[in-house]
């Protein structure tokens, strides 16, 4: 419990680290939105091709990003064989004797299965890239900086980013406390994992009463900290740390547009190749 | 000028929110009334006084955090009772809270000093030159970019000392701001408080239950029941007895070391100062050489007379090559415990010494089988051994007859017989009344109890603690004040009548006379309920007065076991690890350096009776007219 490793955070030095979050954001959002544009392996493929550029220039290594496969896993593999199965039309690969028609895969059913696990694959890895090489706050203050236009129409953008901001402080803390509090009904009887589910969710409240009111007593005396410390909304406020873009982005840049086109050219004149 | 003036100062919480006293009944506690009080600029002033004397209440006030509901409040010349001066005020005096976790906006520790200034609007590069200001002020410049939930208590008060002082105040206050750290942590903070007043001329007003603390200031200032009922230099206020009894406030033990020698003749002044009496004592003690020292020096030999009845029945805990690993084979591994051995015997009031992180909290959860014993030797022979690997020794670990170590016993029985008491256990408090919460350890251990047995052990176990079971039983928790609190939790957890029971900081964050109480009951415990009482503590003190037994952890090993008086005889070893031990201990240290042997429990009762026992014999006191006096007894 005294040592959690909060988020999905990786450290390193290397280049994709040092990208100003807001670049790494967007550049996750030209690849997925190329990886959709992608309608076949050749963009998959340019896609997968910048994905492991970018893999090696973090210094991730490939196991650890694998291990971020596991959640998704499940998902993925369901939906390959769900594709695999009932995706209509395409030449049968094998026959099959009547009760068992529907096991019958088609050629077109094993490209479309294929395709759309490789697409969800690329997406979740591209994602795990973002998440290993960034730590939590310089992504929430990426977030801050790119929702800023959002001021104009009165979106309240600082104090989102205080919110996400003291959230993320807050995490281990609380977490600490938990694991505190279930020890200490532990140690009074309570049982927490049996009994049937109404009963588990009722065993809870030991723990989420006592975290409740902890949770409430610690906003209390944050906010007369924050208070005695002169704290009065975004109003005169300065920032000290101000994202700056360096040449590493403007790379970064150069990359992302170059996968987008790239991918849109494919779309245009391969469409017809499948 | 007076950075500080309360003319006839109000303050109620009633007036100002109804229902809040619903919510906190405590807060009525913490109103003041008709306050006269002001610190100069450039002083350091302490405020003392039991929990809810309004102390702070005052602190609030000051910067207006609360406004006064009668009276005049005056900070640096600006009206505190205008809204429009409390932005100013607060860049004038800054406050640090006792919960260093909730004081902290940010997760990297420049950010969250840079919060202050950034609230007021300092320019960017100026933001920076300050943050390098406040840091190196408290002494953390090398944790600029450190994650302050990895820090030790003292070290996380210090940054939030430090985003205090990155606003440039002239005022600092510090609202029982090391209550909850440990004594390495306390003085880290301690010191950089007082270098700033002494060094940057920073005006302190100090909040705390610590007298070492308050002597430091140049006035100290007693709080009672919303009034300011004591004033005056620190050494003198200490020196009332009367006086602070009557404010539920206790007299430091230096102080009342320094009046039990002088009543036994010895002529010493009250000084809080440890060195300063070690050295008044020498030359008295140094008397006549004729007689042999080592001879008469009556070795009473250790108070350990409960003697062992088993080591693994009941009340016994007896350990062998535990060890315990976090995280293991993960980057974060580390290594909690690593071989301990110990024996805990029945009827033992034993005690846990350690700094935070040195494993005392991780074998004590071992106890009741929060963590379990690893089976690592089975692990060993199910794999084959790798060459040159030596099999772990077998770990043994037996609870009040229970093994642990066997995946078959029945932990529930046995959580019934171990109960554990965690740090702030009021924290942990829940259910809609005292006597369900005091009732929820039974209800999970006995499933078939009867409402009357149910009811027959909920007031035996709140009347032990020492409160009235008719009051309080179908009152909230949440509506009792600290004290009871912690006594509605320790009744929660002695109602299944344990026969070890496992206390982590019992006394943590309570004033002096709330310490005492609770010490007390413990003792109660002991006598009449529970055969074994084992604490974790951090007071060298308290370690001294209560238990007969005590070990010391340190980086997962255990150090020291032994009596007290066995383990404080060694304070170059403690002192080298960095632990305290009882003042008694160094000045006996001292007095045995320059020939003078003294042989004492440390408690500050017993050390009196020695040190006036050999003037008489062999001091200064022999060649006066003998006096009748002997040693007295702490009551």
């Amino acid at each position: 419990m005294r040592d959690i490793a909060f988020g999905q955070y990786y450290p390193a030095e290397s280049f994709v680290h040092k990208l100003d979050p807001r670049t790494k954001i967007l550049f996750l959002i030209v690849y997925i939105v190329a990886v959709f544009l992608g309608d076949n392996f050749y963009a998959l493929g340019g896609c997968a091709g910048v994905f492991f550029l970018i893999m090696l220039f973090s210094r991730i290594p490939l196991q650890r990003l694998l291990r971020s496969l596991k959640a998704v896993l499940f998902l993925l593999l369901f939906m390959s064989v769900l594709n695999l199965f009932f995706f209509e039309g395409g030449k049968p690969l094998y026959d099959l004797p009547k009760p068992w028609r529907f096991l019958i895969i088609t050629d077109k059913a094993l490209y479309h299965a294929t395709f759309l696990a490789a697409r969800l694959l690329l997406l979740v890895l591209g994602s795990s890239l973002l998440t290993l090489t960034t730590t939590p706050v310089s992504l929430a203050d990426g977030i801050e900086s790119l929702l800023k236009p959002l001021k104009l129409i009165r979106f309240p953008v600082h104090e989102l980013a205080l919110i996400i901001s003291i959230a993320l402080r807050f995490i281990p803390i609380l977490t600490e406390e938990t694991g505190r509090i279930m020890n200490a009904q532990k140690a009074r009887g309570a049982d927490f994992e049996s009994g049937n589910f109404f009963k588990r969710i009722k065993s809870l409240l030991p723990i989420l009463i006592p975290l409740l009111i902890s949770a409430f007593r610690r906003a209390d005396e944050l906010g007369d900290a924050m208070d005695a410390r002169c704290y009065s909304g975004s109003k005169v406020r300065t920032k000290y740390k101000k994202l700056t873009y360096g040449w590493r982005d403007l790379l970064a840049a150069f990359v992302g547009v170059g996968l987008l086109i790239g991918v849109i050219f494919l779309k245009i004149y391969t469409g017809a190749l499948v | 000028m007076a950075a500080v003036k309360f003319e006839k100062v109000h303050f109620s919480y009633k007036t100002d929110d109804e229902q809040a006293e619903n919510v906190f009944a405590e807060d009525a506690a913490f109103s003041l009334n008709g306050i006269d009080f002001s610190v100069e600029e450039g002083e350091f002033v302490a405020v003392l006084g039991h929990n809810g004397s309004g102390k702070s209440t005052l602190a609030r006030l000051t910067n207006g955090l609360l406004s006064p509901t009668e009276g005049e409040i005056t900070v640096f010349g600006l009206d505190a009772k205008n809204p429009k001066n409390l932005f100013e005020i607060r860049k004038q005096v800054g406050i640090v809270f006792q919960n260093p976790d909730n004081q902290t906006v940010a997760s990297i520790v420049e950010d969250d000093v840079a919060f202050g200034p950034e609230n007021v609007g300092i320019p960017r590069q100026e933001i920076g030159e300050r943050i390098d200001f406040a840091l190196r002020a408290v002494g953390m410049t090398d944790f600029r970019s450190a994650t302050p939930s990895r820090l030790s208590g003292g070290q996380k008060q210090r940054i939030a000392l430090a985003g205090v002082l990155a606003l440039k105040p002239k005022m600092m206050i510090l609202d029982e701001a090391t209550a909850m750290l440990d004594p390495r942590g306390r003085k880290e903070v301690i010191d950089a408080v007082l270098r700033l007043n002494r060094e940057e001329k920073i005006t302190v007003l100090l909040i705390t239950h610590f007298p070492e603390e308050a002597m430091l200031a140049d006035r100290a200032i007693v709080m009672s029941n919303g009034s300011i009922v004591m004033e005056g230099k620190p050494a003198d206020v200490f020196a009332k007895e009367d006086e602070l009894k009557k404010y539920a406030l206790t007299m430091p033990r230096h102080i009342c070391v320094c009046r039990g020698l002088r009543e036994g003749g010895v002529e010493i002044a009250d000084t809080m100062e440890t060195q300063k009496i070690a050295e008044t004592l020498l030359p008295a003690l140094q008397g006549d050489f004729s007689t042999d020292l080592q001879e008469n020096l009556g070795r009473v030999n250790s108070e350990n007379t409960i003697k062992p009845e088993t080591s693994t029945g009941a009340g016994c805990v007896h350990c062998e090559n535990l060890s315990f690993v976090y995280n293991s084979n993960s980057p974060f591994e580390t290594h909690a415990l690593d071989g301990v051995n110990l024996t805990i015997n029945a009827g033992d009031f034993f005690g846990i010494i350690g700094h935070t992180g040195s494993g005392k909290s991780t074998f004590v959860q071992h106890l009741n089988a929060l963590l379990k014993v690893p089976t690592a030797e089975k692990k060993y022979k199910e794999k084959k051994l790798k060459k040159g690997q030596i099999v772990p020794p077998k770990t043994v670990l037996s609870v009040n007859g229970f093994d642990l170590t066997d995946k078959t016993t029945d932990f529930k029985t046995l959580r019934r017989k171990v109960g554990m008491v965690f740090q702030y256990p009021e924290y942990q408090l829940f259910a809609e009344t005292v006597f369900e919460d005091v009732a929820f350890g039974l209800k999970n251990f006995y499933s078939d109890i009867t409402d009357a047995e149910k009811q027959k052990a909920v007031r035996e176990a709140l009347e032990t603690v020492g409160l009235n079971y008719e009051n309080v039983k179908d009152r909230s928790p949440f509506e009792l004040s600290g004290g009871q609190k912690r006594r509605v939790a320790i009744a929660g957890v002695i109602v299944t009548k344990p026969e070890i029971l496992v206390l982590d900081e019992p006394a943590a964050g309570l004033d002096p006379l709330g310490k005492e109480e609770i010490m007390d009951l413990l003792h109660k415990i002991h006598r009449d309920w529970c055969k074994t009482v084992i604490i974790v503590s951090h007071d060298m003190d308290e370690i001294a007065e209560n238990c007969n037994r005590a070990a010391v952890f340190s980086m997962g090993k255990i150090l020291l076991t032994g009596t007290p008086k066995e383990l404080f005889g060694r304070v170059d070893a403690l002192m080298d690890l960095g632990l305290d031990v009882p003042f008694t201990a160094k000045i006996v240290d001292f007095l045995g350096q320059n020939g003078v042997h003294i042989d004492c429990d440390y408690t500050w009762w017993d050390f009196v009776e020695k040190v006036l026992k050999y003037y008489k014999t062999k001091g200064a006191g022999m060649r006066l007219t003998p006096s009748s006096e002997g040693g007295q007894n702490h009551a």
